[in-house]
This record gives C-alpha cells, structure tokens and sequence, in this order.
C-alpha cells in the first residue's frame, strides 16, 4: 500500500518505537483488507478499557505502549468496569478496581480523555458527517457512522490504539463510499415508538443483517438520539452492523449519495417484534433492574427521577451514566431524587463491563436489547427486555408478571 | 486415506495443525467466550459448553462487542484459547486479535466442508486448510 513519507518513518522506526509498532499493525491491517494508502483521522474512541475485557493480557499491553509513547489524536474512553469514584462504597471487588485504574492510568499518561463512558457522542464528543475517525464500542460505531454520518470500521481496542498514536488508519471498509451502500432494506410494518421498540427492532435486524448494511424504510414513531442510540446498540449485539440508513433520516439517506435501492427485503411485523420479546421474556420475582445500557442521556434521567420521586424499590436498581452526565444529574437535583427512592446512579460502567457482583442475582430486567443479551452469558440470570416504566413498577413491587 | 484441501485468503501468518471446533453461528468473543476458562458461555449458542482450547476455531464471522480483540488475546495469553482461526468472512475486531495474539488466521474459506472434531493442518501462510482423512 502507498505510505506518505511521514508514514514510512514511523514504520521504520524514525518515530520510535511505538509508532513503529503501531504502524506495522495498521499496515498488516491495510494489506489483508486491500487498503491502497491510509487516511487522516479526527478521532478515537477507545472500547477495550474495562479490565474484564483486557484480562492481565490487555492491561500489560496498554502499560508497555504507555511506557514508549503518547496519543497525537484525541482518544477518548469507552466504559470501564468500576465507577472510578464510588467502587468502594458499591462495592467492587479490591483487586479488579485496582488493576482496573492502572490501565486508566496507563491510558491518562498517553494523554486519553476518561470519558469513560458508551455514548462519548452525548457529551460533547460527536464527529461530523464525512469525517474519517477510528471509534471502538460497537453501539457507538453503529450511531457515529448511522446518526452521525461519520467513517468508521469496527476497531477493536488496539487498532483504537495504534491509530490514535499514528494519527491514521487503512483506507477499507465503511471509509470508503462504496461500501456505505445499502445490502438490505428492513419494511417496517408495525407501530415503532418506544425506547424498547427500537431496541427490538434493531436485535431483529442485526439478526437478519449479519455484516450487512441495513436501511429501514417505514420507520415511524419518536426518531429522538435516546430511540437512535436503542437501535444502535441492539442492532450491534445480534449482528456485526457498524452501519444502517434510516430513509428520510440519516446522513447518507438525506445529503449523501448512498444507494439505498438494496434487491433484497424483509417485513418487520408483529411476528418479528415477538421472534425477539420471546427470548427475552423472563417472568417472576426479581431482584435486579438495569437502565442505561448504552449509558443514560440527561433527559432519560429526568424521565426516571419523574418516575421514582417519593417511591421506594423493592429490586436492587442501577442507573448507569457517565460521570458529566451525571455530574449535571447532580446539579439538577435527579440523583438525590433517584437515590432517596433506593435507586443507584452509577457512573463510568454497566453490568457488561463490570465484575459480576457477589449478590447472586437470578434475574436482570431491562429496556436494552444488548443487556438483555449479554447477561444470561456473563452474570447467569434470566432477563426481560421490557419498557422503562414496566422496569420501574417491576422494581416496585419486587415481580414482574410479563407483558405483550 | 484421502485429505481435502480448502483454499482461503491469508489473514495473519503461521501453520497449525489441530482438531477444528465448528459452528455455523456468528460468534463474539466478549460476552460469549469465558477468557479464563475458554468455554463459550453465550446462552443457546451452538458452542455453549464447549472449550476453545488447543483447537482451531472455525466460525462463518464476528458480531458483538469490540471488546472481541482484547478478550481473544487474553483467552490465548491465559493458556485456554483457539491455536487458529478460520472464518468465511474476517472481522476487523477478530483480525487485530489475532494478530496481537499471533494466531494464524484465514478466511474466505467454505467452512461447511469441515466438522467438528476434524484434523485440520491450517497453513495461513499459503491460505489453505487441509482437512485430514
């Protein structure tokens, strides 16, 4: 592949030897997926950072790059697996919260913004449509290059690396405008409007999509980030979707120029809805309720501190965010109202990013299709993927009794 | 005594020789794969229950989680994971796992020519699989 001659120093090491490894990595990279040069990029976004990802494998990675080197792009930090201020007083195990903030601090001393969180597009830190970057976390891959129109392959966490220290990625893949166009149209026949119907909608058509590209057409209902972001997160846990269209909506539908005339269409109808509410439909006591996957926006935190002021849970109940979330939370007032009902606002990690907790859980319940997937694996509990205020009254009363 | 030879696109370098561990499913290495242990515990996937280890791991592509690099690398480091890797289509997520960890990878292979507990010779330098009689 073609290097500029700054890109062949850091492949010879005249850069050092960070990028000199980093840039072997990208390169190998470019050469088995065909790149004929690199591209500039405007960002990064780091997934692999929970050290239940990186295990002692990844962590000693990260130490020995942070030994040699530092970022020359803005990196910034997916979550964690600890709430890097409160892990005590929630009770984290000792030894994983430790291992957990060398890696931070590895990160901090290559010059990373702890962000610490999914949603790094909720504050602050959104690319524009166009702009090559190079983003981890799969539910924030499928909103930078659907909602936002932003380029980005899925890139794991030390391509996150090695590009935020060269500067630069392979040109393949969804950089490139002819693999941005449509594979599959997704026909949206039922009535789509809440967080957790966007959410099925998406599990369903990661399922059907596969590596696919998909664009929804029909898509009705509430096209707010919260539902966007929903559709995100799902449609990336069941398939590997690093990109959908939405007609009318997104910025390769609306200012771009991608086809979006794809042969090949599924119904999305009541039947689908249930193919996906069906494997997630636990029923009975329960024990734990889960919102924030991906991480709440302010408004959803208003929207729960409205629902929980003067009551009291029955379940253990997480509310997960990130620290500037929460730190507005704070201000205006929705963690004390949370809090006072028995409810947690937890920052900087989620239940797929942190150690399993020691209570024993037999159930989570939730409104994200991509905890409810992941959790029966990780924490051995059944789930339901139900609507935010059924999660509410179910931590009301302690059970849950199902629903359509 | 007849062997089948598969041909693929080299990934990331290397010859192994193991038994192939099979499934027709997409896999995710993060939430679906036990790092520690090597068990895939990703609840009704055709793997659940199996062990990676000392296998060559055969699966049509990644989904899920961009965790997948850094959890591959740790499931090889820790002494439990696959010794190669053989997809229909390669992941980015699978590829820089891969070749962190130094696992010989190749794809664009027709993996429904090859079951669960076959002998496998992956030769990722020429991209070929060898399925052992």
């Amino acid at each position: 592949m073609y290097l500029t001659d700054e890109e062949k120093q850091m492949l010879d090491g005249q850069a050092g030897e960070l990028a000199r490894q980093c840039m072997e990595i990208l390169v190998t990279l470019g050469e088995i997926n065909g790149a004929e040069k690199m591209l500039k990029i405007r960002s990064v976004h780091s997934p692999g950072v929970s050290y239940r990802v990186t295990g002692d494998a990844g962590l000693n990675y990260v130490v020995d790059a942070s030994k040699l080197g530092t970022f020359r792009v803005p990196l910034t930090l997916n979550t964690i697996g600890i709430d890097a201020d409160r892990w005590q007083q929630i009770g984290f195990p000792e030894e994983f919260s430790r291992k957990q903030l060398a890696l931070l601090q590895a990160y901090a001393k290559m010059g990373a913004i702890p962000t610490c969180t999914c949603t790094p597009y909720l504050n602050g830190f959104a690319p524009l449509p166009g702009e090559h970057v190079a983003w981890g976390e799969s539910s924030a891959i499928a909103y930078a290059n659907s909602v936002l129109g932003a380029r980005t392959n899925r890139e794991g966490g030390p391509t996150a690396l090695a590009a935020a220290v060269t500067g630069c990625v392979p040109a393949y893949g969804y950089h490139l405008a002819e693999n941005r166009r449509a594979d599959l149209c997704i026909n949206v026949e039922r009535n789509i409007s809440s967080k957790r119907d966007f959410a099925v909608l998406g599990y369903y058509a990661g399922m059907t999509s596969g590596r696919r590209v998909p664009v929804f057409k029909g898509l009705p209902g509430c096209r707010s980030v919260e539902n966007l972001k929903a559709l995100s997160a799902a449609i990336a846990t069941s398939g590997a979707v690093a990109l959908f269209h939405i007609e009318g909506v997104t910025p390769d539908a609306v200012i771009g120029k991608a086809d979006l005339k794809p042969k090949e269409t599924v119904n999305f109808g009541e039947t689908e809805y249930r193919q996906v509410t069906d494997k997630f439909n636990y029923q009975g006591d329960v024990d734990f309720v889960v919102i924030g996957c991906p991480h709440c926006s302010i408004g959803e935190l208003q929207q729960l501190a409205a629902l929980l002021e003067g009551k009291k849970v029955k379940a253990d109940f997480w509310v997960c965010t990130s620290r500037m979330t929460k730190m507005l939370s704070d201000k205006m007032g929705f963690t004390e109202i949370i809090e006072r009902a028995g409810a947690r606002v937890v920052c900087d990690t989620c239940p797929v990013l942190c150690p399993t907790s020691s209570k024993g859980y037999k159930t989570i319940l939730t409104n994200s299709a991509k905890l409810a997937h992941y959790a029966p694996g990780l924490w051995s509990v059944k789930t339901a993927l139900i609507q935010t205020d059924q999660c509410i009254s179910a931590a009301l009363t302690g059970k849950w009794g199902g629903s359509k | 005594m007849s062997s089948k030879m598969l041909n693929g696109r080299s990934v990331v370098k290397g010859k192994v020789e193991a038994e192939a561990l099979v499934t027709a499913e997409p896999l995710s290495f993060m939430g679906s794969v036990n790092p520690k242990t090597g068990y895939v515990i990703e609840r009704g996937h055709e793997l659940e229950g199996q062990c990676l280890k000392g296998r060559i791991l055969v699966f049509p592509t990644a989904k899920g989680s961009t965790g997948g690099s850094y959890m591959l690398y740790d499931v090889v480091k820790n002494g439990v994971g696959p010794t190669g890797i053989i997809n229909i289509e390669a992941d980015p997520v699978v590829v820089i796992g891969a070749i962190v960890a130094k696992l010989p990878a190749v794809d664009q292979v027709d993996i429904s020519q090859i079951k669960t507990g076959d002998r496998l010779v992956l030769d990722a330098d020429a991209g070929t699989v060898e399925v052992v009689d």
